[in-house]
């Protein structure tokens, strides 16, 4: 799998490399230039077919939208990786908390409803099983 | 629904006020007898566990011995009762990214790439979502160009106007204590290639640099200005900032 990011990436970074030389040659042009412009335009072009080629093999990947936001912002897209980690542990801690409060309710229910009415507690653990309270002391 | 539900407790309104003790509820009380006649309507009714029954009974929901009693759901193994960076091996991923701190700019992310990156792509209209909005139009094959199609390429000789000189000038990058060894060049002067190896084609091209001659432009012009022999003002001129 990283095989094929590394190839995609060997390719993506001679291709660029190529364009920038372009770039150089063009920027103040001399004629003795032209067959080593011409050279870079086929490198371009070959550079290209490599690229497409790696497309068929990285067809599966699949990248969120948010991830494009970050770069076309001209910010890191680690950066979204990061807040992604973030908001999922702050989510995972928000319902761990609810889950948390729902047992020490149903301990607590459990508990006095079975002070109040022992004999049907006593039939609906018979149905649902002897449920015995997670907490000893309430936190009041 | 509210048929049966009559035709079973409707009897007893005759009998008192509803209230809890008519459902069972209540501290000590038993249950009142049911008439006979409901008993054998509750005999007759289908079976209340399970069934499809009329729309309004939730599925699963149980009348014996507790009203609407249901089962409780299958628990799931994995909540959110369980660390899932933990559960999903990610705590080398969480202590990379969240640990430590990272670098806000593009350009920290990719280096090695040249260019202003760190610019919004909606200003130069490199953006990625404009390529999704408005894919470019794809689907034949590339073939190398011909020397037809090279004469198109033909350029005029001299520096680019302007307006596209900044193009392929780097952002200043900031001198890190440790230099690294791979240190990609400023100036911009192509890598070595094959055909570049000839030493007096560098010397060239160094030569031929646009930065390079308005800076041997500035020098000369300081030198003239300062040298006593200048016609025009001495030593009152403001020093012309040089170009880097």
């Amino acid at each position: 799998m990283a095989e094929k990011f590394d190839n995609l990436e060997e390719h993506l970074e001679k291709f660029v490399e190529n364009i920038r030389q372009m770039g150089i040659i063009v920027s103040d042009f001399q004629p003795s230039s032209q067959t080593g412009l011409n050279q870079k335009l086929n490198y371009m072009i070959t550079g290209l077919q490599d690229i497409e080629k790696c497309r068929q093999q990285l067809h599966e990947i699949n990248v969120p939208l948010e991830a494009f936001e970050y770069i076309d912002q001209g910010r890191n897209p680690q950066l979204y990786t990061k807040e992604c980690l973030e908001r999922a542990l702050a989510k995972n801690e928000q319902v761990k908390g609810k889950i948390d409060t729902m047992t020490k309710f149903k301990s607590l229910l459990i508990s006095e409803l079975g002070k109040v009415f022992p004999e049907e507690m006593t039939k609906y653990k018979a149905i649902h099983g002897d449920d015995p309270p997670l907490i000893v002391t309430l936190d009041l | 629904m509210t048929e049966m539900f009559s035709n079973l407790y409707g009897q007893n309104e005759a009998q008192g006020p509803p209230g809890s003790s008519s459902l069972g509820f209540g501290p000590g009380k038993p249950p009142p007898p049911l008439p006979p006649n409901q008993v054998t309507m509750a005999a007759q009714m289908p079976p209340q566990h399970g069934d499809e029954g009329p729309a309004l009974r939730k599925p699963g929901a149980m009348n014996e011995p507790f009203y609407l009693l249901r089962e409780l759901p299958v628990g799931n193994e994995l909540t959110g009762n369980t660390n899932l960076i933990t559960h999903y091996n990610l705590e080398h991923a969480y202590n990379k990214f969240c640990g430590k701190k990272v670098k806000e700019k593009l350009s920290n992310f990719l280096p090695e790439l040249p260019g202003m990156i760190d610019c919004p792509g909606t200003q130069d209209g490199s953006s990625l979502r404009s390529l999704i909005e408005k894919p470019p139009v794809c689907g034949n094959s590339f073939s190398p160009l011909t020397g037809a199609s090279l004469a198109g390429f033909r350029l005029h000789t001299g520096p680019l106007p302007e307006q596209y000189r900044l193009m392929h000038i780097q952002p200043p990058k900031k001198k890190s204590k440790n230099k690294h060894k791979h240190h990609r060049p400023q100036d911009p002067i192509p890598q070595e290639t094959p055909s570049d190896s000839d030493p007096k084609k560098k010397k060239k091209k160094r030569d031929d640099d646009p930065d390079r001659k308005k800076k041997k432009k500035d020098k000369k012009k300081k030198k003239n200005r300062h040298s006593p022999d200048h016609p025009g003002l001495a030593g009152s001129q403001p020093n012309s900032n040089s170009l880097r």
